[in-house]
């Protein structure tokens, strides 16, 4: 009976640990260490590798559900980009509030780089529907697609657009997906332009990704808050300064969110361990009162 | 007959020919690169209008669920509600009409009316719906996943080693082992990048011909369930 009682315990218990589990690190940061992965690293070092008269495009390919795994990644690029002065072209791909968190993103960081000039530095060409033909019809002519910015400028007074016409001027393409729009642009854009594609995806799209890391159709892979953790770790190791930002009090960071997931995961894996150990229980139990 | 079933197969025929054809073509013959860049971006503004035909068929739905009372009819009229006032306030903001001047801050740090709304609401609101899954899946685990045969095994296992590697928990318990801190991430992304990888190959591939195999037969009109069910 009390094993039948265990297996059967209250749905809310476990909503209550859950909830516990995940509010506490957060309160409390308990600041566990963060090791990086080749993935991550790959993609770190090709951005490393470029310099200020390279030109990385930015598509903001997630919305409000899962900008607590994209938003830190997506960030911590933009904060990279501009540490190295590299010109950036955010778009936005995804319907469901992706320029809004593009928008976002870019007024915190370019609010941490006050020297950067909005069409000289960077540009926020906005949200484009139909995202396939979109994305081919970019490698042809970007202003075909976005003949203005986000703020209404036309390309052809935005001196940033002017050197950049087609993939053939992008250096490398970062997709912050939530979805598949990811793999459109590493099955479709590299496979057709050749472009160097990285994806920055959530934890549960991770998987399939790994395929077109392995092909050499993805030059990297920020899978989920580790993945965004992990560059973060990357950033403020190469540099320093940016500590100043990730050790802001109030600041939601990837390395701060870890630590919930990381109780989350102990949790769920203690919750399994018990469920199956009754289970067993059970089991053995019902064996035995057969065999007598 | 004409317009409702052999025109819209035409256009289906030669609509979907042209990416194919001028993707092979595009350097070989002149001119070629002019019909595809003219139907891509064709493409582009059908898809703004199939965005239309969404938020169409969701208000009737909607509307006649409403009149006809069917269970959950309230929520109908909470949907409405809302997909009408983000929408007239997204229209007028992106026509910057008055006061509501862009869907983003204003130039000087201000919220618009329409980022009041999507940070203050659409946003917490989607945030909120989707942090369920964190609970239900926790309660799934704990009800549902049972080793009952050695495939659930081999996944449970797996399972641990990803959840232990992509945490730093993996480093934090095996850490006392000599290259401890270093062998749980690696043994994790091992599993990712061959057993997974191999599999998600195997899944991308299969499906990505059974799409081939499907756009050929709506390109050949085999395939006419778009035109109707009864066509």
């Amino acid at each position: 009976m009390i094993l039948e009682k265990l297996v059967n315990i209250d749905r809310r218990i476990v909503y209550l640990l859950i909830a516990v589990g995940t509010i506490i690190p957060i309160l409390i940061p308990i600041g566990f260490p963060v090791s990086t992965t080749p993935p991550v690293e790959s993609l770190f070092d090709k951005v490393e590798s470029l310099n200020s008269e390279d030109v990385v495009l930015i598509s903001f390919d997630y919305g409000p559900t899962t900008a607590p795994e994209n938003d830190p990644m997506a960030e911590a690029m933009l904060r990279h980009c501009f540490s190295r002065n590299i010109k950036v072209v955010v778009i936005a791909l995804f319907p469901i509030g992706g320029v809004t968190m593009a928008g976002e993103a870019v007024a915190t960081v370019t609010a941490e780089f006050p020297n950067l000039t909005n069409g000289v530095d960077y540009v926020l060409l906005g949200y484009k529907d139909g995202a396939q033909a979109a994305m081919k019809q970019m490698g042809v002519d970007i202003a075909g697609v976005f003949p203005s910015d986000q703020y209404g400028t036309s390309l052809a007074d935005l001196p940033l657009m002017q050197t950049v016409r087609n993939y053939d001027d992008v250096d490398l393409i970062v997709s912050f997906a939530t979805g598949v729009i990811g793999e459109w642009w590493a099955n479709l854009i590299n496979a057709q332009f050749g472009t160097p594609v990285a994806v920055g995806c959530t934890a549960v799209s991770a998987p399939k990704y790994y395929a077109f890391l392995d092909s050499g159709q993805m030059i990297g892979l920020l899978g989920g808050l580790k993945g965004a953790s992990e560059y973060e770790k990357l950033l403020t190791t190469s540099y320093p300064a940016l500590n100043e930002v990730y050790n802001r009090a109030g600041t939601y960071t990837a390395t701060k969110g870890m630590d919930a997931q990381t109780v989350d995961h102990a949790l769920i894996m203690i919750f399994i361990l018990f469920g199956n150990t009754i289970y067993f229980l059970i089991k053995r139990r019902e064996k035995k009162l057969e065999e007598a | 007959m004409f317009w409702k079933i052999r025109l819209p197969l035409i256009l289906t025929f030669f609509v979907g020919l042209v990416p194919i054809v001028t993707f092979f073509l595009t350097t070989r013959v002149p001119g070629v690169s002019f019909i595809r860049d003219h139907v891509e971006q064709y493409m582009v503004i059908i898809a703004g209008f199939a965005l239309l035909l969404g938020v169409v068929n969701v208000v009737q739905g909607n509307i006649k669920k409403i009149e006809q009372r069917k269970p959950g009819w309230p929520f109908s009229i909470s949907l409405l509600a809302g997909l009408i006032t983000m929408g007239v306030f997204g229209i007028l903001s992106g026509m910057k009409v008055g006061p509501f001047q862009g869907i983003l801050a204003a130039p000087d740090g201000s919220m618009t009316p329409f980022y009041w709304m999507t940070k203050n609401l659409f946003n917490p609101l989607q945030a909120a719906m989707f942090s369920l899954l964190a609970f239900y899946i926790a309660s799934a685990a704990f009800r549902a996943f049972r080793v009952r045969n050695i495939d659930a095994t081999i996944l449970i296992v797996a399972a641990f080693f990803v959840m232990l590697g992509r945490t730093p928990m993996g480093e934090y318990i095996f850490g006392w082992l000599p290259g401890g801190e270093t062998w749980m991430p690696k043994m994790t992304d091992w599993i990712m990048a061959v057993p997974n990888a191999a599999a998600q190959r195997g899944i991308i591939i299969g499906a990505a011909l059974g799409a081939a195999s499907l756009s050929l037969r709506v390109i050949l009109g085999i395939e006419r369930s778009y035109l109707g069910s009864d066509k």
